[in-house]
């Protein structure tokens, strides 16, 4: 038995664009999707855990789902402890994103959950995604995905320091919390925290790691073209479009 | 407290289009999709017992998200059972939906469980929908819409009996069955367009409206315009078509940028 390829991770080691799909709550809904997803090229599922139900009980259900159709589990927890970071690893996950991680040392303390010896600190168990690998503690560090957000004016200011930790894959840029600690709340069209969330994507390229942005259709160019490479999108839009577009026949018949 | 209102049961009687979506396992996605529903005019929640998970364990917590945004919980069973029927009102549905009805008695059996004496036998018990409602009982039986599946070719061959039933809302008209009873099995909405298949579906939507009943029918986009023009005021569609072409079209920026 192989440890499970992490799509998300081997198109960013390809240098290839990941693409990521939140908005699905239920086992069921992403088996249904896995289809799709599969014949779109779609890398990976978000699976909500800082700020909706996703956790501990829920996590084996929903990342066996995206197993059976080879599209890699991320999941955002709502805390940078250690603790929370294996476990959730441990329950199935193949990606952890952290949120707010503000500097070297918060960054590094996601290394140390995610991660084991002598890298990290990661406790010792075979995750549910190492049932049947033998050789699991000793590959499993290869295909984990640490994501951080970058999403404060702070980690801005100190993110010469923050891409110099090694083992973090994706620096993803968060525009909602940025333009809040910028004193701009709801206003992510702000020009100041437009430019400085486009010099943070800026940085992080010429530092030659990897960005990531979160995303509608209108967005898709304005953040390939700062270089990300990792791109979480929600499916709220396109049940929105649909609905319009069926209710408008409907509506017009 | 007043009986929360059945939007779909509202509609068709108004001589409006109402329609339902399919496609949600878990009640935070209903909750997402509440403000889509709303401003796009969207009326129920179709809950998919008769083919996947949706049972009396979960069905309190699904209907609930309906309940919050007005919307129609309506769930489909997998068996023409008075207690199946009445438990499920029970557990907070607003609409059943019976597959498979092919006589005039089984039509009579999905009344029977879907209202109480003296019309029907349904248990006597309080919904989870009428907690509050004094008067529950009482108003019960205008709130709860009956569905009625039409799709083997012996439902066809009865259909006058079966038009003839009372407190059956809606006669829904099931492609995929439908054909596969005719020794057509295949894709549910292309098997609506084998000739055989569409010409006897097509057929049984206007028995339906010349018999002043209401019919209901699945489909996509585009489907839609044939069904309105057979009459059919209640519809089903589903959010799988939605989602891939959304999926389809932002992969297609990402590849083509």
């Amino acid at each position: 038995m192989q440890l499970r390829p992490n799509r998300a991770k081997d198109k960013l080691a390809a240098g290839e664009v990941a693409i990521v799909v939140g908005g699905m709550s239920d086992p069921d809904a992403i088996d249904a999707f896995g289809p799709i997803a599969n014949a779109n090229d779609i890398a990976g599922m978000w699976l909500e855990g800082e700020h909706a139900g996703v956790d501990a009980s829920t996590l084996g259900n929903l990342t066996r789902a995206c197993d059976l159709w080879g599209i890699s589990p991320v999941v955002r927890i709502n805390e940078n402890s250690q603790g929370l970071i294996y476990r959730t690893l441990d329950c199935g996950a193949q990606g952890i994103v952290v949120p707010h991680v503000n500097t070297a040392a918060e960054a590094r303390n996601v290394v140390d959950g995610g991660k084991f010896p002598p890298i990290g600190k990661r406790g010792a168990y075979t995750s549910r995604q190492g049932h049947g690998v033998s050789n699991y503690m000793n590959i499993a560090d290869d295909y984990s995905l640490l994501v951080i957000l970058i999403e404060d004016i702070v980690a801005y200011q100190n993110l010469d320091e923050i891409l110099e930790v090694d083992q973090i894959d994706v620096f993803f840029v968060a525009p909602s919390d940025f333009a809040a600690s910028m004193g701009h709340t709801g206003d992510i069209n702000h020009p100041e925290v437009v430019e400085t969330m486009n010099d943070a994507f800026r940085r992080i390229e010429a530092a030659g790691r990897n960005s990531g942005a979160t995303c509608g259709q209108a967005e898709i160019p304005r953040y390939l073209d700062l270089g990300a490479k990792f791109l979480l999108t929600s499916i709220g839009p396109w049940l929105s479009n649909g609905a319009a577009s069926f209710m408008d026949d409907v509506n017009n018949h | 407290m007043q009986l929360r209102p059945n939007r779909v049961k509202e509609k068709i009687y108004a001589g409006e289009v109402a329609v339902s979506v399919v496609g949600f396992t878990h009640p935070d996605d209903i909750d997402v999709f509440g403000p889509i529903a709303q401003a796009n005019g969207i009326d129920a929640v179709w809950l998919e017992g008769e083919h996947a998970g949706v049972d009396h364990a979960n069905l309190g917590n699904l209907t609930r998200a309906c309940d919050l945004w007005g919307l129609t919980p309506v769930v489909r069973i997998n068996e023409n059972s008075q207690g199946l029927i009445y438990r499920t009102l029970d557990c907070g549905a607003q609409a059943i939906a019976v597959p498979h009805v092919n006589t005039a008695e089984e039509a009579q059996n999905v009344v029977l469980g879907g209202k109480f004496p003296p019309i029907g036998r349904r248990g006597n018990y309080a919904s989870r929908q009428g907690h509050g409602v004094p008067n529950y009982m009482e108003l019960a039986d205008d709130h709860s819409l009956l569905i009625v599946f039409i799709e083997d070719i012996i439902a066809y061959q009865n259909l006058d009996e079966i038009l003839e039933v009372e407190n059956i809302d809606i006669f829904f008209v099931a492609p995929g069955d439908f054909a596969a009873s005719m020794g057509h099995k295949g894709i549910w909405d292309q098997v609506a367009n084998i000739p055989e298949v569409a010409e006897t579906m097509e057929d049984t939507f206007r028995r339906i409206q010349a018999a002043g009943r209401i019919a209901g029918a699945t489909c996509g986009k585009a489907g839609l315009e044939r069904y309105l023009d057979l009459g059919a005021k209640f519809f089903l569609t589903t959010t799988q078509e939605w989602i891939n072409d959304g999926a389809e079209n932002f992969m297609n920026i990402v590849k083509n940028h």
